[in-house]
């Protein structure tokens, strides 16, 4: 479904840091992926450049066999393709709950308003959260809004969904509902690349755990391989720190 | 009291007499349309020249019209508003007979070049979230710009830009300089048929007092709804 080959990021004025080293690697159609690693280490970057939020120095990212690295890509029919949510967020604050789910499927022509309403609703439900379709984002508490915007790119019926640490700007109380959100997305078959320091989830749903440091894909392999066997010293000394 | 019964006659004398007010109310009418006019150019070119220069940023395409929209801003800041309306009315449009839509056009110029920075500032506070947002959606640039930016941007900035509208109507006052009768021209053209120094030139200045109060009102209630609707 997502085919990358040797991917390259630079950033600063003269591209002077150096943050993805050449990343290779394919997601396939219904799996879920989980990139763990320390901070800095080029995991939002990596995902980020998966649907051109950031645009990649070097190497090819294709899309179900389309090269989006390609100039005359349309990015924009895309990225209807590939949802995103983001560790903050990115709630429209000036728009209801409604407003916000149904914005772009409605302009992109995707629906129709009814459409998209009764589509946005039946999410709504999904998650427990119905009464709030009239609601803004100001008067939800973290965990709702990070349900919201789950739900936000699931109205466009994506292929895809990555999500870049979605619970770590939660409460601890509120991680859970969101995580299980995610859960009966995986379920339900939906392709996913996930960030996240929530190791138990990585467990539970991952069917491969890649392990990145400084740029690179250090390891990788299924939750049982990283996490109870690890290779390489740096994994092993991530998850030392972490678990 | 007879000063006050003096200063009546003074008063009918130099507004009622020969229905000289109807040049007051005429000249009020033209401050009011050139103001109303100007502002909203002012606030299309603001955008439209906010937005190039947000875009540009990175993009090596728009460059030329974002050395255009520079040197607008600058050539405007950078002379007196009268003048401008000289080089309008004088040299621009020389065959205009009538001076009001050169004037709307001159101060909806003007008032573009200070809306544009002041909008473009408020598109920059914007968190970079809200775009990134909204272009993963699928949204092209321009459909984030309209339907999620700007609207943030305009409801943060709007008593900066309720500002400008308040200065915008004062500057008005100078529209006389070519053959507009705006409410300053009107007050001094009755001061001239009078003699009556004192009186009109007061009168005008109340009622550009009482307008910008006015305005500052409505712009009080404005902002506070607004403000309202963030504690929702
Ligand atoms: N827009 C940017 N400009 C400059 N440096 C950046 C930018 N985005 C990320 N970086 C740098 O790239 C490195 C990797 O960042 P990131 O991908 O966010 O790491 P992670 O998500 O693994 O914590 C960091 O050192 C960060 O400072
Ligand atoms: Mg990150």
């Amino acid at each position: 479904m997502i085919d990358v080959k040797n991917l390259e990021k630079n950033f600063g004025k003269n591209n002077e840091i150096h943050v993805l080293k050449g990343i290779t690697e394919t997601i396939h159609k219904g799996e879920k992926v989980v990139i763990i690693g320390p901070s800095g280490s080029g995991k939002s970057t990596f995902l980020r450049c998966l649907n051109l939020l950031e645009v990649p120095t070097k190497g090819q990212i294709f899309f179900e066999g389309e090269e989006i690295t390609n100039p005359k890509c349309n990015i924009n029919a895309v990225r209807q393709r590939i949802g995103m949510v983001f560790q903050h967020f990115n709630l429209f604050p000036h728009l209801t709950i409604m407003q916000n789910i149904t914005l772009a499927p409605v302009k992109l022509k995707r629906m129709t308003k009814e459409e998209a309403d009764k589509k946005a609703m039946a999410l709504l439900e999904r998650i427990g959260l119905p009464e709030k379709a009239n609601a803004y984002p100001q008067q939800l508490s973290g965990g709702q809004k990070q349900r919201i915007a789950i739900v936000r790119a699931l109205c466009m019926n994506p292929d895809v969904m990555l999500f870049d640490e979605p619970t770590s700007a939660l409460d601890p109380e509120m991680v859970g509902e969101v995580l299980d959100v995610m859960k009966d997305l995986a379920k339900a078959g939906m392709t996913m690349a996930v960030v996240t320091h929530e190791m138990g989830f990585a467990k539970e749903v991952a069917d491969r755990v890649l392990f990145m440091d400084e740029g690179i894909i250090a390891e990788q392999g299924t939750p049982d391989q990283i996490f109870n066997n690890p290779q390489n010293k740096r994994t092993q000394s991530f998850l030392s720190k972490v678990l | 009291m007879t000063w006050f019964n003096a200063w009546l006659e003074r008063l009918y004398q130099t507004f009622i007499v020969a229905d000289r007010y109807s040049v007051l109310i005429d000249g009020f009418k033209n401050t009011l349309i050139i103001t109303f006019g100007a502002f909203l150019i002012g606030l299309f070119i603001g955008t439209v020249v906010a937005m190039i220069k947000v875009f540009a940023d990175g993009n090596p395409k728009l460059k030329i019209l974002d050395v255009l929209c520079n040197i607008y801003i600058t050539v405007i800041r950078g002379t007196p508003v009268v003048v401008q309306l000289l080089i309008f009315f004088f040299i621009i449009f020389v065959s205009a007979k009538n001076g009001i839509p050169v004037a709307i056009l001159t101060f909806g110029i003007n008032s573009g070049a200070y809306l544009a920075e002041t909008i473009r500032s408020g598109i920059m506070a914007i968190d970079k979230g809200q775009t990134e947002a909204g272009r993963s959606l699928g949204l092209s640039r321009m459909q984030t710009m309209t339907q999620i930016i700007l609207p943030q941007a305009i409801k943060n900035i709007l008593p900066a830009i309720g500002n400008e509208a308040i200065a915008l109507l004062k500057e008005t006052s100078v529209a006389g300089y070519v053959a507009v009768v705006d409410l300053t021209k009107a007050g001094n053209q009755i001061k001239n048929t009078t003699y009556d120094n004192i009186n009109p030139i007061l009168l005008i200045a109340l009622v550009y007092l009482a307008l910008v109060m006015i305005m500052s009102w409505l712009l009080g209630i404005l902002e506070r709804r607004l403000r309202k609707s963030d504690r929702r």
